[in-house]
């Protein structure tokens, strides 16, 4: 590697491990932060409010403590983390929170967040359980009140004009992830999965802009590789919801497994899907978050009226990447007391099972401290399916 | 425990040594014990694996392997006929399901804590201040076994010295305790689709009162290996055969580490 090529990795790194530097960096020349949670949230109004989405991340590292003295814990441990971090100040720089109804967690605990943060604007987006016709109008509605909430106070108008710019730059930084994700494609692959999820995680703290150019950088270094910095090792997919540090990546890939391909929010789901152009911005951006982002909260009616065929128009994206992708096995990864991944666990097995695909599911609690455990059963399975 | 294997055509020597917190110590002194019953000095050994929890404590391994592939491993050399395979040991319970060919298709773990291990009848046997050999054989004297609803060991630990108060007998009071075990055991394993046969391995599988409550759970008979502690090494020493067999025929160094049992020092 040479010195050019690490420095962007580095960037890379100093804004994972020092996340929210660049925030509080831009925040002194008089940019505003808005936090969000989950991938339900249209970013895009925000960018286009002239504020910039920050996504809060929780730490696996730190041992959850004063959240726990205002959120009970059944309340699943990612989002307590999420909390509990925030209430000891780490996002202090920000000047709002959104959060969405993205599962029963948020939608009880926010409260909580508005009574115990120090933000000056806090917004509840009320996002759909079904998705037919009359939920897009109801969203249509729902996103237009966020539009006006923004609006009310930033004391500034958002327009159309606004709205399908940010529309524009938003989909600009989902092909620079697709395009990252075809270096997934060699085997071995010439991006590393903690490199990638180390450079989306970065990506979320920053000015869609400054995002757009750290991924160009990003893909100019990989593509620039002679060849890749991993060995051939058995393929794998990792199916779940916000994985928003490189706990379990990294340990897959220490044991001799390549990931290659996922569903994580942090991932495939927020990344994958684009807003239509043209029409009614307000419109296309319901139809993306609610219509294209396939999350386990929202209800899909059954069409075909056998399990085979719901499994298959649930977990259809599933199939495809693994077949895009070339996955050998795949790990579901879910948080304990997560209730819309917990629901669909077994549904979820009989769709890989129909694939044909092992697969490890794997509960956990947010924590480092459980590695050692998570490192015997990735380490069988690989040993299993290699 | 820390348990060792030595193979050459057969086993020639097999030790079954206690663990302590300094794992990386004990690896060393069992080795030892092995060694000398083999009558060999660590230089004559072709290659090592070690498997288990302390895997990567052992200094002087090659190779490690998880002990879900070793027990299997270890399982069908003793039992071709395997299909199902549950490892009861002390600190965890495992259900392997293993395919025509002795491959493992599929496997399943307790979560976290201690609930659903043989560690659960140590800590009651402890309360009831029975040695854990006996056990077995008491609880197979029960006429009316004890209903224990507690699955956490130590709230079960303390229904368990309730009981006793009110004068239920030690051998109804140790049957409960398996038939909760066995419970637990079984709709974790039950997951796998249990098939014959079915072989039961680690500490769990000397406890004749635990066997019993399983089979009769299960809806199915149980197989035990003679030695139930050392399928995993014996799994292990098997991986590592098969490692030098391969290299020899294809011609490739094996790689080593150095053959050195000093005493290793844990910061």
């Amino acid at each position: 590697m040479g010195d050019k090529q690490s420095h962007i990795f580095d960037t890379v790194k100093n804004y994972y491990n020092n996340y929210g530097l660049r925030a509080k960096e831009l925040k002194g020349e008089g940019k505003q932060f808005i936090g969000y949670v989950c991938s339900l949230v249209p970013l895009e109004i925000i960018t286009a409010s002239g504020c910039t989405p920050f996504r809060v991340r929780g730490s696996v590292h730190e041992p959850i403590t004063r959240g726990d003295t205002l959120l009970e814990t059944i309340v699943c441990p990612y989002y307590r983390s999420v909390f509990d971090l925030s209430v000891k100040g780490k996002y202090n720089f920000l000047s709002g929170l959104v959060i969405p109804h993205g599962c029963d967690s948020m939608v009880r605990s926010f409260s909580a967040w508005s009574y115990g943060l120090p933000f000056s604007y806090f917004h509840f987006v009320n996002i759909p359980s079904v998705c037919d016709e009359s939920s897009l109008e109801f969203f249509d509605a729902e996103l237009d009140a966020f539009r006006k909430s923004l609006e009310k106070f930033t004391g500034k108008a958002i327009t159309e004009e606004h709205l399908r710019q940010a529309i524009r730059v938003h989909n600009e930084n989902r092909d620079k992830v697709r395009a990252l994700y075809e270096m997934r494609k060699a085997d071995p692959p010439l991006i590393s999965g903690t490199e990638l999820t180390m450079t989306l995680t970065a990506g979320s703290s920053l000015p869609i802009e400054e995002s757009n150019g750290l991924f160009d950088q990003i893909l100019t270094e990989v593509k620039g590789r002679g060849k890749s910095p991993l060995k051939k090792g058995p393929r794998i997919f990792i199916d779940g919801a916000c994985l928003d540090n490189i706990e379990l990546i990294k340990l897959v890939e220490e044991l001799g497994g390549n990931v290659v391909a996922d569903t994580i929010c942090n991932g495939a789901r927020d990344h994958f899907p684009k807003t239509e152009m043209g029409g009614d911005p307000i419109s296309a951006l319901s139809r993306r978050y609610l219509g294209k982002i396939n999350c386990p909260k929202t209800y899909r009616e059954n069409k075909a009226g056998t399990f085979e065929g719901d499994i298959a128009s649930r977990f259809g994206d599933i199939g495809a990447y693994t077949k895009e992708y070339k996955v050998e096995g795949a790990i579901l990864y879910v948080y304990k007391y997560c209730d819309p991944f917990g629901f669909e666990v077994p549904a979820r097995k009989a769709y890989y099972q129909s694939l044909n695909i092992p697969l490890l599911p794997l509960e956990d609690v947010y924590s480092s401290g459980t590695i050692g455990q998570l490192r015997t059963r990735v380490q069988a399975f690989l040993e299993m399916i290699g | 425990m820390t348990k060792v294997v030595i193979l050459n055509k057969g086993i020639i020597a097999s030790i079954i040594g206690p663990t302590g917190p300094e794992q990386r110590r004990l690896a060393n002194r069992v080795m030892e014990e092995a060694l000398k019953q083999a009558a060999l000095s660590i230089q004559e050994i072709t290659f090592i694996v070690a498997t288990g929890y302390g895997r990567i404590n052992v200094p002087f391994a090659d190779k490690q392997f998880t002990e879900i592939t070793c027990h299997a491993r270890g399982i069908v050399h003793l039992f071709p006929e395997a299909r199902t395979i549950i490892d009861i040991g002390g600190q965890d319970v495992k259900g392997i399901k293993i395919d025509v060919s002795g491959k493992v298709i599929d496997f399943v773990m307790n979560d976290k804590c201690a609930a659903g291990s043989g560690r659960f009848i140590e800590v009651i046997a402890d309360t009831l201040g029975v040695s854990l050999d006996t056990v077995g054989d008491l609880s197979l004297q029960s006429s009316h076994p004890a209903t224990i609803s507690n699955i956490c060991t130590i709230y079960a630990q303390q229904e368990v010295a309730a009981s006793l108060a009110e004068g239920v007998p030690l051998s109804d009071l140790l049957a409960g305790v398996h038939q909760s075990l066995a419970d637990r055991i079984c709709r974790m394993v039950n997951r796998l689709r249990v098939e014959q046969a079915v072989i039961v391995t680690g500490g769990g599988g000397k406890n004749r009162g635990l066997l019993q409550a399983l089979s009769e759970q299960l809806g199915q008979e149980i197989l035990v290996p003679e030695e139930p502690l050392i399928t995993g090494a014996l799994g292990a020493a098997l991986m590592g055969k098969e490692i030098v067999e391969k290299a020899r025929q294809n011609n490739t160094p094996l790689e080593t580490k150095e053959r050195i049992l000093g005493a290793v020092e844990i910061l």
